[in-house]
């Protein structure tokens, strides 16, 4: 029956060629050609595309009957596809493949064309699962030892599995003999035969015998594709891999490094103000800390992310913790690695001032602690002259930048070590005279604001000891909070729009909190001031961060001082949580 | 026991019965049973197949249950139900739903674990009796195996796989036959009888109690298997296992390669180096069977043999000998090629092999050498090449 007037639907739904094309892909692949197996590969993505859009047509259709009529092609272009075993072995083809043939499968067949569709969807499935393709040996074996064929699939896949892996990873001695000619050239033709089973959970050993296969080889280069779709399926945790895969797939492919630190900094950043806690837990889980102590190269790109993201970003906190944990961990790895193994520290960090970067890599535990002012005030020295050579040179065009390139990298790597600005914050907070205060109060201010721009430095210096003189009376101090003189003092300098060159809060809110945990004043006292200065300036947030560092700290300790600092911690929080409800 | 029994009735019917018109009212929930139900068949199967009498008493069930179902005109052309059949009964289900028009388009999607199908579709993991997605996953493994073999065919003669799989199940059968792979039951130590008095009593009282006191079970168990009661039941099983694969292969290759394969699998268990010994002594026996091994698999895949056997050294070194002697100089070509009344193999090959053999067992070298030099002498000791194939072998081992 046709309709009167013109259909509008009736032109074609889908690009005659494409369709020519897959038809083309599927008599060549059943005549077994190897080239047209790795082109289909190639062409898996498109492929993908294409069967996702087919399906939207067919589920537009009202039924198989008016899908046969619009897309003639269809159980000619499906049926081929089905027996092209590198599309089905490719997890979406196989899905959306399986989702438009039950589709066309109609609950009640109402013409012959329908019951002719389901029946051959049927047959279809039939022998693609339960095909009896098995030889006599495979049958007397199966009944005699009971293997379910779905388990004797499995076993033969691992089996495969664990072949070719073996090839794989059989070491090649290209290196020492050039000349001789290697099974190595072949590498490339199967990492993209093997393109559809990246996200095969069996196939996961051999992904990563063919990642690692490429350290020991020249001439095994793994194609692009490859290598693109093993990171997208890493990243998307489509794919489980042993640590020396990974850092074996970073190697050959930056750009899969560079999604692996973004996708890292991504999900730390979900969270607003994420805690030390956290970001270790990420960093730890992320095998990029191990990658970068066993690769130096790894190392200087990921450090080299680092450093442009700071430059972008000033003052981002979140960043800074993420950069210093990062190094932490990675420290750690490099402790583990046999010495053999080890490069020197140098290589890591080359363009930082050298006599800077021993005293700094070395952690505060490493020494005793009565050895920390001395070291602490050595480092501050070494960066005042650093600053000082950057203030005269500055005038000098050609020196200028190299001077300012000297005082970030030097920054850079304070950032990296920030457990001696941790020492810095704790001295500060110490009691003793004035001069011993300092150095650990210059510091502090290098850190939050490294740039010095405009001259600032002495100007800042001068409102980081007012900080410190009024969050201390403000403690001591037993007048109410209401009219205290020292509260309004604090709030101005927490204050971002007072000034012009306003303090980071963090910084004045890490010599609060930090005066607050040690001072001997009663916890009811600390715990009010805290909660009225950081309700009053809205830094709750901020300040339950800095609280955290304080905590992982004192973690890292035992001792009863150590207890009492954390009993003193969570009243803060407490009181901190507090003040959020209320201002919420 | 008779419980089992009933349940295997009732699995024959469910084999017709997913061949029916009733099919079409299984939802998920029916479909997940009828597969949870295959799998305890094959459970059975593996429990009971090597207990003749327990396997005897259901054989008997089934064909009832099979005379049953023919006769009922519900089920017309029923296939019938063999022990057998019990092994591969999940494939059997799935094949006759997907034979069945009747088959309902909610069952099909759970098969296929396709979006929209049923409501628990995408929590992904499933357990092996569950139909969600038994026909996906059935297709996605089997393409990935295709996948695999069409990559090894760049790198490796035998695309394999199969072969490897087939070695470890061929051994853990013959472990099984020989005795203390599986867990005693009544049958296995009966077959164990065949090798002591001793326990050869103990057997018997065992199938007794297993039988229950049925006279008819145990005369099946004693009697009827095929000399399964006698003297060395589990080899006589063992060979028969390794005959009927000879003799229903197409392809002897295969059979070649699967025992290449299971003789590769390193097993320190008692079980296994006794399956591992009644193997190369079968190959021993099977004079041809052996050479064709030699011939066809690579030279270093025969050495861990030749390492850990001595019978099975001399055999090799003879084979080697053998193909020698066979030997003939192709005057046009310039060079040694097998005459053909053996399985022979090239000049080159024969002499990667005996380098092999130079490399696994060093002690050996002199004995060889020396018995090449006096052949050598015997065909009057030229030293021009096409004279004596002992003469050219010592000259292309020398290099």
């Amino acid at each position: 029956m046709s309709l009167p007037g013109p259909e509008p639907q009736e032109v074609p739904l889908v690009d005659a060629q494409e369709v020519q094309f897959w038809m083309e892909k599927a008599v060549g692949a059943a005549a077994g050609s190897p080239e047209v197996q790795r082109d289909t590969c190639l062409h898996l993505g498109q492929l993908r595309v294409f069967l996702q859009r087919l399906l939207t047509h067919i589920n537009n259709m009202s039924c198989t009957t008016e899908a046969m009529r619009r897309l003639p092609f269809l159980g000619q272009l499906l049926g081929r596809l089905c027996w092209m075993p590198h599309v089905t072995a490719d997890a979406v083809c196989r899905r959306l493949l399986l989702q438009s043939m039950w589709r066309l499968y109609s609950e009640e067949p109402s013409s012959p064309v329908e019951k002719k569709a389901n029946q051959w969807i049927r047959s279809v499935l039939r022998q693609l699962a339960a095909g009896d393709e098995e030889d006599a040996v495979t049958q007397i074996l199966v009944e005699h030892a009971t293997v379910p064929p779905k388990q004797y699939h499995l076993k033969v896949l691992q089996e495969l599995v664990c072949l070719l892996s073996e090839e794989v990873g059989r070491s090649c001695s290209s290196l020492s003999k050039p000349s001789h000619r290697c099974s190595c050239d072949t590498m490339l033709a199967i990492s993209e035969t093997c393109l559809p089973l990246v996200t095969c959970p069996e196939a996961a050993p051999l992904i990563g015998a063919m990642l690692q296969r490429t350290a020991t080889c020249v001439r095994a280069t793994l194609s692009q594709h490859f290598l693109d779709a093993v990171s997208a399926a890493y990243l998307r945790n489509g794919l489980s891999l042993e640590s020396e895969a990974v850092m074996s797939l970073w190697c050959h492919s930056l750009p899969s490094l560079e999604e692996a630190v973004m996708s890292l900094l991504d999900r730390i950043f979900t969270d607003t103000c994420p805690t030390l806690n956290t970001i270790e837990q990420q960093l730890a889980q992320s095998v990029l800390p191990k990658a970068c102590a066993h690769h130096c190269s790894l190392f200087l790109i990921v450090n080299d992310i680092f450093r442009s993201l700071l430059q972008q970003v000033e003052g981002h906190q979140s960043l800074l913790s993420v950069v210093h944990s990062f190094t932490r961990c990675f420290l750690r790895e490099v402790a583990q690695l046999q010495p053999q193994m080890r490069a020197p520290m140098k290589a890591f960090f080359p363009s930082t001032p050298q006599q800077l970067l021993q005293p700094l890599l070395v952690l505060p535990t490493e020494m005793p602690q009565e050895a920390w002012k001395d070291h602490l005030t050595w480092i501050v020295q070494s960066l005042q002259r650093l600053t000082e050579e950057e203030e005269e040179e500055e005038s000098d065009e050609d020196t200028g930048t190299r001077g300012q390139r000297g005082v970030f990298e030097a920054w850079l790597l304070l950032v990296q070590c920030a457990h001696w600005v941790e020492v810095a914050v704790q001295l500060a907070v110490s009691p003793g005279p004035q001069e011993d205060r300092e150095p650990p109060l210059w510091l502090l201010t290098f850190f939050h604001h490294p740039t010095n721009r405009g001259h600032h430095r002495t100007l800042q210096l001068a409102r980081v000891r007012e900080a410190w003189s009024q969050s201390r009376s403000l403690l001591l101090d037993p007048s109410p909070l209401a009219t205290s003189g020292p509260l309004q003092s604090l709030a101005e300098l927490l204050s971002l729009q007072a000034q012009p060159h306003p303090l980071s809060p963090r910084l004045v809110l890490g010599l609060l909190l930090n005066l607050a945990v040690l001072s001997e004043e009663p916890i009811g006292r600390a715990a009010a001031v805290v909660q009225t200065v950081v309700q009053r300036c809205r830094l709750v947030a901020e300040a339950l961060c800095v609280l955290s560092s304080v905590e992982l700290r004192l973690q890292d300790r035992s001792s009863s001082h150590a207890n009492r600092g954390q009993l003193r911690t969570s009243a803060l929080r407490d009181a901190l949580t507090h003040t959020d409800v209320e201002t919420c | 026991m008779e419980a089992v029994l009933n349940n295997l009735t009732g699995a024959a019917e469910l084999l017709a019965v997913a061949r029916t018109d009733a099919v079409s009212r299984w939802d998920a929930r029916a479909l997940h049973r009828a597969f949870q139900w295959t799998r305890y068949c094959q459970r059975v199967h593996s429990r009971f197949r090597d207990k003749r009498a327990i396997r005897a008493a259901m054989e008997r069930r089934l064909r009832a249950a099979n005379d049953g179902l023919r006769a009922a005109a519900y089920f017309p052309g029923h296939a019938d139900v063999t022990f057998a059949d019990l092994s591969r009964c999940e494939r059997a289900l799935l094949a006759a739903l997907l034979g069945n028009p009747a088959l309902p388009r909610a069952a099909l999607g759970s098969l296929l674990l396709v979006a929209g199908s049923s409501p628990d579709v995408g929590t992904g993991e499933n357990g092996d009796g569950d139909a969600a997605g038994h026909c996906a996953q059935l297709i996605a493994c089997k393409s990935a195996c295709e996948v695999l073999r069409a990559a090894r065919a760049r790198t490796a003669a035998f695309p394999g796989g199969d072969a490897e799989v087939q070695g470890v199940m061929l051994m853990e059968t013959l472990d099984a036959l020989l005795g203390g792979g599986r867990g005693g039951g009544g049958e296995e130590e009966g077959r164990r009888g065949g090798w002591g008095e001793e326990g050869r009593r103990g057997g018997g009282g065992e199938g007794r109690r297993r039988g229950g006191g049925d006279e008819e079970e145990i005369g099946v168990g004693v009697g009827g298997g095929g000399g399964g009661g006698g003297g060395g039941g589990g080899e006589h099983a063992a060979q028969e296992l390794l005959e009927s694969m000879l003799q229903k292969s197409e392809e002897e290759d295969n059979v070649i390669l699967v025992i290449a394969s299971a003789l590769r699998r390193k097993s320190s268990a008692t079980a296994g180096s006794a399956s591992r010994g009644f193997l190369l002594n079968w190959l021993l026996q099977n004079d041809q069977m052996l050479q064709k091994m030699c011939s066809r698999l690579p030279a270093e895949d025969m050495m861990s043999q030749v390492k850990d056997n001595a019978d099975f050294r001399a055999a090799y070194c003879d084979v080697l000998r053998r193909w020698a002697s066979d030997m003939t100089f192709d005057i046009q070509g310039g060079e040694w090629r097998p005459a053909g009344t053996t399985a022979g193999v090239s000049f080159k090959t024969l002499t990667r092999h005996f380098r092999a053999l130079f490399e696994t067992c060093p002690l050996l070298r002199e004995d060889v050498e020396t018995e090449l030099k006096a052949r050598k002498m015997a065909d009057g000791d030229f030293d021009v090449e096409g004279l004596s194939v002992w003469g050219d072998l010592l000259a292309a081992l020398a290099k």
